[in-house]
């Protein structure tokens, strides 16, 4: 019965390698389904598991499928609690819709089979690192997902930038990864086992030293899976993989790893306050950086990749201050409204014919009603209006912070504007693509195909109802992680009053943003003479520049470290490689060849020289057993 | 006074193996040169029988045994290289031979 | 005093050999010094009580290696002189410089222990005689891995002598 859990983890493995080996299955429909009722098998399976878990009080349970190591014991094993169901449940279920949108997306594509082993793939590696319980599985987890994010990244490989973007996905993620990997050795060296419960039960009995060293090694892995602040980069120019892809990893479950990771250590992030702090910092940072960024963006994903980038902030926010079901419950709900906005920009490509500039676009309110509506879904529940999902996490975030009180009040008003910001961006999108007059006319528009309409319409249902499993009056995700996260305290939600006003505020925060950008791209505000003067429209044009540039950050990276290293390895090439290593083998090698050429003027070939060498030594031997006591007393 | 001891034995092949060192050094005949050679080996073979007597064990004459098959190896290979040498160049002197000039 | 005259009248006998040996211009007087030198130091062996060792070095030494001498003598010739002029760069030098230090250090070494050899270990009161059964016995027991190795060694002496000796271009000619 246990054992079940194993199902929907290692079915989609066996997709993969079913469809992988069989290489003479051309015919899409079959590959569909395949891949389909592979994954509706999963998903029914782990709704029973996730039904009969909830029956059963969420009482967690292990399957080992065997021992790896002997000391210390590692086991090749699978734990579901309450975070794990949670996140199977989102993947697998989620993997069914965006599949189904994939079919249509992807058809007529040379390497369909690939896309469906790559995503079944994928899919396998998020459920080992989510259902993993212990570290070294985690990490094994952490690291198939990159492979799988890498190679779907650059699936396109013909196209040079795609294999560029999936190299820099890979190789940022290695930093992370490099960090993960310290805090597993500290882990290790400190508690001699990799068992989360061993682990994070024994968490007390650490120094408070020792714990912030582990988790600030651990939040460096967060950070590269996450896109947070100084390893983000990535994360835009992994839209170069295929859109339904981009929902699924770097939308919906992959990029939230390190959320999931951060929240599973939670009883050891507890106890460091300065992890939780940079944790903070960095979220916040990372949450205004890419909203603003995204506020100019023209490409219909870069922009949505900014965004999931700063939500990512908000939930790394959340964790910072210790709200980790709040955390949870806006990894959740933004899974559900970023993949479909995801996919409805795919189905807007799509209908464009891999059109992806939203200055060509506008106006496709009236071709593409059902997209549009749903984009518009999608973008109200991202922008926090109620009562749609993503209103009641991030008000549970915005509350907790306020709850900190004290210098937490100035994080709460920027994340406010990072709010506001969101909301912004998104409303500027949704108009530039549906809504304002076509700059460029693009014949032969047709709304979305129904493989596409299907997903789009159920991930919209769920984004307007997703929010009503965790309110302020039904704690749904909270029972739910409540074993898992017993030995954590939570930040909880300020009472009454307090409640409905911050409620008010993010609300009008949403609205704000709304009808800021309402008011730019609809009115066209800007262009009023009321903002007819110089200076404010540099001001305009300084803010677009800083914005489409990311605040230059890529560029004063390129700087730093591109041209840095190119200058430190060229003096290296000089001084180390031509000075040192050189001479030194240069040395060795001429001192040999001089010492050779003196030493061999002494073979002259004569024999009566040799006879006189011989005369030499036996004079040394004489000598010899004269000065030594061993002769003679 | 006149009792021969073991010392004179030895002060025999010591001045035999330094007769036959100098014959190394001062004779450039091939030939003469190995001759000088079995001088020395023969100094250490008195040695070793003098030795042989004064601890009463006969490991010493049996060491004998084994000089004697080296010498006449050597002789053997040597006398063969110097007929080779004396086919090329009519000559035993070892003086200008030096191809194994490093 | 018979003891004596029977070490002397060898060993000056000895001494004479190797100096005509290392003196003689004549190659075949120089054999004739060493074969001097090897019959007188086999006399030295018997008054040692090493029968055996003195017979087998009459006739290995001075019969068997001898011989070979003197059919290379006969080969190369006679008659050519040795020539007396040196023509190594200070080896004269280097030779006298050499002797001399060899000389003093002996001296230093002789005067040092006066005139005697310290040898550690007293002689032995009994004699042993070097039979051929005494000398077998030990030496196809305990020396018996050396002694087949010396074997090889005689047989890898004898090919290469062949080897060396054999006239490649001579008996291209012939064929």
């Amino acid at each position: 019965m246990e054992n079940l859990v194993l199902v929907p983890v290692f079915l989609p493995l066996v997709t993969a390698i079913f469809l992988f080996t069989q290489r003479n299955l051309i015919k899409e429909s079959i590959v569909n389904i395949f891949t389909l009722s592979s994954s509706v098998i999963s998903f029914l399976i782990t709704s029973f598991i996730f039904i009969t878990f909830t029956i059963e009080k969420f009482e967690s349970y292990s399957v080992v499928l065997y021992q790896w190591t002997e000391s210390p014991k590692i086991d090749f094993s699978f734990t579901l609690d309450g975070l794990s169901a949670l996140m199977l449940l989102l993947v697998s279920g989620l993997s069914i819709f965006i599949q189904q949108f994939s079919t249509s997306y992807m058809s007529k594509d040379e390497n369909y089979r690939k896309y469906f082993v790559y995503f079944n793939f994928f899919v396998f590696s998020m459920l080992v690192l989510v259902m993993s319980s212990n570290f070294l599985i985690m990490f094994l987890g952490w690291e198939l997902v990159g492979l799988s994010s890498y190679l779907l990244i650059s699936f396109w490989s013909s196209k040079t930038s795609a294999s560029k973007a999936g190299n820099k996905a890979f190789i940022l993620n290695r930093i992370g990864d490099f960090g993960f990997l310290v805090g597993l050795m500290f882990i290790l060296n400190t508690f001699k086992s990799f068992d989360f419960q061993e682990v994070l039960h024994r968490a007390n009995e650490i120094p408070v030293n020792t714990i912030t060293v582990i988790t600030l090694f651990l939040i460096l892995g967060a950070f590269g899976k996450s896109a947070q602040f100084p390893l983000f980069s990535w994360l835009p120019d992994a839209m170069e993989g295929p859109t339904p892809a981009s929902a699924l990893i770097h939308a919906a479950t992959m990029v939230t790893a390190g959320v999931f990771m951060l929240v599973r250590i939670s009883p050891l992030l507890q106890y460091s306050e300065t992890t939780s702090f940079v944790v903070l910092v960095i979220g916040l940072l990372t949450a205004l950086i890419s909203a603003f960024s995204a506020i100019n963006q023209y490409d219909i994903k870069k922009v949505l990749a900014y965004s999931t980038i700063s939500q990512l902030g908000f939930m790394f926010i959340a964790i910072g201050v210790g709200a980790y079901v709040a955390a949870v419950f806006h990894l959740l709900t933004h899974a559900f409204f970023k993949a479909l906005l995801f996919l409805g920009a795919g189905a807007v490509i799509e209908a464009l014919h891999h059109e992806q500039d939203i200055r060509n676009m506008g106006g496709l309110r009236k071709k593409m009603p059902l997209t549009a509506g749903m984009m518009g879904i999608g973008t109200l529940a991202i922008s926090g209006i109620p009562p749609l999902a993503g209103f009641w996490s991030k008000d549970e975030i915005l509350a907790s912070i306020f709850s900190k009180g004290g210098i937490y009040l100035g994080f709460w008003a920027l994340t406010l504007f990072a709010a506001v910001l969101t909301a912004f961006y998104m409303g500027r999108h949704w108009l530039l693509i549906f809504n304002s007059e076509p700059s460029k006319t693009i014949e032969d528009i047709h709304d979305a195909p129904r493989n596409m309409k299907v997903p789009l319409v159920v991930l919209g249902i769920f984004s307007i109802f997703i929010g009503f499993v965790n309110t302020p009056f039904f704690h749904g995700v909270e029972k739910l992680l409540h074993i898992t996260l017993e030995e954590v305290e939570i930040t909880h939600l300020p009472e009454g009053l307090t409640l409905v006003v911050l409620a008010l505020i993010s609300i009008g925060a949403g609205f704000a943003g709304l009808f800021l950008a309402y008011l730019i791209f609809s009115q066209n505000i800007l262009q009023s003479k009321l903002f007819n003067n110089d200076g404010f429209k540099k001001l305009i044009k300084f803010i677009k520049e800083a914005s489409f540039n990311v605040l230059y950050l890529n560029k004063i990276g390129n700087v730093i470290f591109v041209a840095g290293a190119k200058l430190f390895s060229k003096r290296v090439a000089v001084i180390i490689d031509s000075i040192l290593i050189d001479g030194t083998v240069n040395l060795v090698a001429n001192s040999f060849s001089k010492s050779a050429k003196i030493t061999s003027s002494s073979q002259t070939g004569l024999v009566r020289n040799y006879v006189l060498y011989f005369g030499f030594f036996l004079i040394i031997l004489v000598a010899v057993f004269i000065v030594t006591p061993l002769v003679g007393n | 006074m006149f009792e021969v001891t073991t010392d004179w034995y030895l002060s025999l092949a010591a001045v035999l193996f330094s007769i036959g060192f100098f014959g190394m050094m001062i004779r450039r005949n091939a030939l003469i040169m190995f001759m000088c050679i079995e001088l020395m080996l023969n100094a250490v073979n008195l040695t070793f029988i003098a030795a042989s007597k004064h601890f009463g064990t006969i490991d010493g004459q049996v060491a004998v045994f084994f000089v004697l098959v080296v010498a006449a190896a050597e002789v053997v290979v040597g006398l063969a290289i110097i007929v080779s040498i004396f086919r090329k160049q009519s000559s035993a002197s070892v003086d200008v031979l030096n191809l194994s000039r490093g | 005093m018979v003891e004596f005259l029977l070490f002397l009248v060898p060993a000056s006998l000895v001494l004479i050999g190797a100096l005509i040996v290392i003196f003689a211009q004549n190659p075949v007087h120089n054999a004739m010094g060493l074969v001097l030198t090897l019959i007188s130091l086999a006399i030295i062996y018997i008054t040692l009580n090493a029968t055996f060792v003195a017979m087998v070095q009459m006739l290995v030494y001075a019969g068997a290696v001898m011989t070979l001498f003197l059919f290379v003598i006969m080969m190369i010739g006679v008659d050519k002189k040795e020539q007396s002029k040196e023509s190594i760069k200070g080896q004269t030098l280097l030779v006298s410089g050499v002797l001399l230090v060899l000389i003093s250090l002996l001296t230093y070494v002789a005067i040092n222990s006066n005139f005697t050899w310290d040898l550690w270990f007293e002689a032995v009161q009994f004699d042993i005689e070097g039979t051929p059964q005494l000398i077998a016995g030990t030496l196809f027991t305990a020396w018996i891995l050396p002694f087949e190795i010396i074997s090889i060694l005689l047989i890898v002496a004898t090919t290469a002598a062949i080897a060396l000796a054999y006239d490649t271009k001579k008996r291209k000619q012939h064929v």
